[in-house]
């Protein structure tokens, strides 16, 4: 048998409720490899709310605490704070939380949280809507993406507003640990989880995570789709720590566009022209990225002073 | 015991110190920021060895509260007005949760227009939250309070959040002598809590979950449970620490001169203190007048509310505070407890005090009045502007 | 009155087939009324949908726990969920299947019709292999043996309402109506009074969830299923490594053994096998 290239253990269990071929419970499998047992999930309303299947049943082998869809980065200072008071050293405290719940209604608690700089790892798994509800689009929806309040027709092209920039408001908080991942590169998730496992302070895992029913493609693309997504340059993969940024996934020449978005329903709408915008702006992203990583400079906003260690 | 002159907030710090709470969170409003304040001095100092967390609202102070107490801590935060009803999703889920924790709050009007004075909007506002609610008349009152609400909170019968109201500016920045127990005295009164369906390391647990109706309504039944349990268990409560402390807060329902009244007055909060010395003052007139203090609106002591219906012929009810139903809250919720008796007394509904307006011995002589000639069905607005003479500055 | 349950998975259009029923009677100059039960909503999961028809307006708003009708859109369902729960005695079971109806007798003293919805549907390029969308066909079929509702106004709702590719669904209905078949066996008994439900009573002290979610086995989700061939495989464990639902597991020689009762049949793992030693196969 080959060596395994990611952890055996398993902590998140079968039998849980999501749809096939979700990237987000894949990705709570993923993460739970690399964290181990002695960790605690708070998770905010979100896919993965149903997904942990209902009373009196649960998807994890580790203690999960449910929050209102806001609040995660809030629940997540309270673990801490009662970990730290009851003497229980040994003990990740993880918020799982959703790309609306995350970078729309939970905003304000996820910057206090980064701000108040609470030893915890926060993960948004980004299906780049709101899944739960149906395909609702979130902040960060893509520009041109249909969902079901940004349909497409006569006056409507898909979402008109391009995708918030979620970790470069993470960045802004100056994070002990921030990186992209994507579960259709279990080796550099599980690596960069453990390295989240490692640190102190603020950590924020933002995770790649391609939805069938709400991208509209079939079930065994999702590994495909996400693969693409980074290949293309769509969702590259880096990580910044102590300030410095380090692409994770180097590529020479970028996939065109195209195949990721020709891959999936919800771009179908899409024309020539779109497609050359997306490339031309996700060009521009990934030349951006090369140089930061390339330079010394730290991603902070430049009139920031450094970090003090926490 | 040490006798210290304290302002309301301060004795809410200094009864969370002596409970020993582990996670304070801490957010700002007005006039409830001195109990934080005076909390990060304790912390600062030393003399409080908690988890003191800084957050960026009112409703990430109470998740806080809601995720510490989830894991086993024992948790403490204060609010007021405005933060409350941010809070109002939260305290849903703390009583769904089962989570014991003890919040003081200042009553303060809500705006608009903008008012930091005493009324009891917010926490009217709340009384459909599975929440213990406490209504103080003095600072002492406040911090025994306080030191009860942790053991009404934490006994497995009840496990519920309990709020301690104060009302604002009246107890929230009057100081006045309180006694402060020794902390070897509330430490025997107030064991460390013994935690139950929390989180625990290493255990596949989903605390929270979500169900179908097949289980919800259990779930509501259980919260109700908790609730039925508050008033023996807070009998209980109260002689203990009346054994230790000499001090007896009187129940849920404490009455004055009711006995042979045939009109009685009931009070929530500091207005009480006025009316006590109106009744006094009646009295030696030869008019058979009482008062009856709503500490506890929440679960709301229906029983005590009958045994006073059974002497007293009318029965006036004050509400600081006005929900847009009616009657006031509390007038409603008297006489609903009264509905069906036989015999029962009349109930008048008196809104007094509303938006930091001072309840005058002049004003509870009025509702004296009123409830002793023909008291109306209600409600009554005391104190309106258009009834008053007042000096218009400029 | 007639009351209808329907039972599908996510994704077959149970919801919609309830709804179109209900536009359908309505054309009929009938007084309808279609709800779903709302669950967990997701694709392949099991769902619930329900619709009465009355001439008159319907003057019950609860859920269909006695039902005159069960239209079962997927087979598999069978299986697990109790779809004949409350169908009274000599009530009509219409089943999507490819099987005579007289195999399915054993599911109870039931007029019981069947259809290959499934087939009809991936005639007309309704939804994939995995996931055929079933509901139009089986609305015809539904039709015929029903009498509730006429096919032209099943055509007809299905023209104005349906959601996408309203000439293949009208098409599709037309077919089931035509292929649909009712069982000729035996005696159909007297309709009779509703058969018990029971309902487990849990009383939870906390809401406290600890039991395993791999006591809730998912195989119903599935239509397809990987079948490994292990002459082709190297052992990589690529299956195992991008299983969603940790449905893979190895024998003690390493070879990847599927866990039958969890997989939802995704396909993700033949999609990324690199021997391409998996299939997606259709279950006997």
């Amino acid at each position: 048998m080959a060596r395994l290239t990611i952890p055996a253990p398993e902590l998140m269990h079968s039998g849980h409720a999501a749809c096939p071929g979700c990237a987000p419970a894949l990705a709570m499998r993923l993460l739970l490899k690399a964290l181990g047992p002695s960790t605690i999930v708070s998770v905010p309303a979100c896919c993965w709310t149903v997904i942990a299947t209902p009373y009196p049943t649960t998807a994890l082998g580790v203690p999960m605490l449910d929050n209102p869809i806001e609040a995660t980065g809030a629940s997540i200072s309270g673990l801490r704070a009662a970990a730290d008071a009851l003497g229980l050293s040994d003990v990740r405290i993880v918020g799982f939380a959703g790309d609306g719940g995350t970078s729309d209604i939970g905003l304000q608690s996820l910057s206090g949280m980064l701000e108040r700089r609470t030893d915890a790892i926060y993960v948004m798994y980004d299906n780049e809507a709101y899944m739960n509800t149906g395909v609702q689009r979130s902040g960060s929806s893509p520009k041109g993406a249909w969902t079901t309040t940004t349909p497409v027709g006569e006056r409507s092209h898909g979402k008109a507003e391009p995708k918030k920039d979620i970790l470069g408001i993470v960045l802004a908080h100056r994070p002990t640990y921030a990186a992209t991942l994507n579960p259709s590169f279990p080796e550099d998730f599980v690596r960069k989880a453990e390295r989240a496992r490692d640190l102190r302070g603020p950590r924020f895992l933002h995770v790649f995570a391609p939805c069938p029913p709400g991208w509209k493609y079939s079930s065994e693309q999702t590994i495909a789709i996400g693969r693409l997504a980074t290949d293309t340059g769509v969702f590259p993969l880096y990580e910044v720590e102590e300030g410095t940024c380090r692409i994770t996934r180097t590529m020479n020449a970028l996939k065109p566009v195209a195949e990721y978005l020709r891959a999936q329903g919800r771009f179908a709408h899409l024309n020539d022209t779109d497609i050359a915008e997306v490339q031309a702006e996700v060009q521009r992203s990934w030349d951006r990225l090369r140089a930061l990583a390339r330079s010394a400079e730290r991603p902070w906003p430049p009139t920031l002073s450094p970090p003090t260690p926490a | 015991m040490t006798r210290l002159v304290l302002s309301g907030n301060s004795a809410q710090s200094y009864a969370a110190r002596l409970a020993r709470v582990q996670v304070v969170a801490a957010y700002p409003i007005t006039p409830q920021t001195s109990i934080v304040e005076k909390l990060a001095d304790f912390v600062a100092d030393g003399e409080l060895p908690a988890q003191y967390v800084k957050v960026e609202s009112e409703h990430s102070a109470l998740q806080v509260c809601v995720s510490a107490a989830a894991l086993g801590a024992r948790t403490y935060t204060a609010t007021s007005s405005q933060g409350l009803l941010l809070m109002h999703e939260l305290l849903h889920w703390a009583s769904g949760l089962r989570a014991p924790i003890v919040m003081g709050v200042v009553n303060r009007a809500v705006a608009p227009p903008w008012n930091i004075g005493a009324d009891h909007t917010d926490t009217i506002a709340q009384r459909d939250t599975g929440w213990v609610q406490f209504y103080a008349e003095s600072n002492q009152e406040v911090l025994d309070t306080v030191l009860q609400a942790y053991r009404l909170a934490e006994d497995l019968a009840v496990r519920l959040p309990v709020m301690v109201n104060e009302d604002a500016f009246y107890l929230s920045h009057t100081v006045e002598p309180v006694d402060v127990p020794d902390p070897a005295t509330v430490d025997a009164f107030l064991p460390p809590r013994t935690p139950r369906a929390v989180l625990e390391l290493g255990v596949g647990a989903r605390v929270g979950s979500f169900t179908g109706p097949d289980h919800y309504v259990e779930f509501r039944r259980q919260v109700a449970r908790g609730l039925e349990s508050v008033l023996p268990t807070l009998t209980e409560i109260e002689v203990d620490y009346a054994r230790r402390t000499g001090r007896d807060h009187g129940g849920p329902l404490p009455t004055y001169r009711v006995d042979d009244a045939d009109a009685v007055l009931v009070t929530m909060g500091t207005m009480t203190t006025t009316a006590r010395k109106v009744v006094d003052e009646l009295r030696t007139q030869g008019r058979k007048v009482g008062l009856a203090k709503l500490r506890v609106f929440r679960p709301f002591p229906a029983e005590a509310v009958r045994a006073l219906g059974a002497t007293a012929d009318r029965i006036g009810v004050v509400d600081r505070s006005y929900t847009f139903a009616g009657l006031g809250a509390a007038a409603t919720e008297v006489r609903s407890a009264l509905y069906g008796r036989t015999g029962a007394p009349t109930v008048a509904s008196f809104l007094a005090g509303v938006g930091g307006r001072d309840v005058t011995p002049q004003i509870v002589h009025r509702m004296f009045d009123a409830l002793l000639s023909e008291p109306g069905t209600g409600p009554a607005w005391m104190d309106l502007e258009a009834e008053r003479e007042v000096t218009v500055r400029g | 009155m007639i009351e209808v349950r329907f039972h599908g998975r996510g994704g077959q259009g149970a919801v919609v087939a309830s709804e179109l029923l209900a536009h359908a009677a309505f054309r009929d100059g009938k007084f309808p009324q279609s709800f779903p039960f709302f669950g967990v909503e997701r694709r392949g999961a099991p769902v619930t949908a329900y619709a009465r028809i009355d001439d008159r307006p319907v003057d019950v708003r609860t859920s269909v726990t006695a039902p005159d009708i069960v239209v079962v859109l997927d087979a598999g369902l069978l299986r697990r969920v109790p779809v004949t729960a409350g169908l009274r005695a000599g009530g009509l079971l219409l089943v999507n299947s490819p099987r005579r109806p007289e195999e399915l007798a054993g599911l109870g003293p039931f007029r019981i019709a069947a259809v290959d919805a499934a087939r009809i549907a991936l005639r007309h390029g309704l939804g994939s292999v995995t996931l055929p969308i079933v509901n139009t066909a089986v609305l015809g079929a539904f039709a015929r043996v029903s009498g509730v509702v006429s096919l032209d106004a099943v055509r007809a709702a299905i023209e104005s309402f349906s959601p996408a590719r309203q000439v293949e669904n009208a098409a599709a209905a037309s077919d089931g109506y035509t292929d649909v078949v009712t069982a000729e066996v035996g005696p159909i008994p007297e309709l009779g009074p509703a058969s018990p439900r029971t309902v487990p009573l849990v009383l939870p002290e906390d809401p406290v969830a600890s039991r395993s979610s791999e006591t809730l086995p998912t195989a119903d989700w599935r239509s397809l299923t990987p079948v490994i061939d292990l002459g082709r495989c190297t052992r990589c464990n690529f299956c195992w490594k991008f299983c969603p639902d940790n449905a893979i597991e190895f024998d003690a020689a390493g070879w990847p053994v599927l866990r039958g009762e969890f997989c939802k049949g995704c396909g993700i793992c033949a999609a990324e096998c690199p021997p391409r030693a998996i299939a997606m196969r259709a279950e006997a």
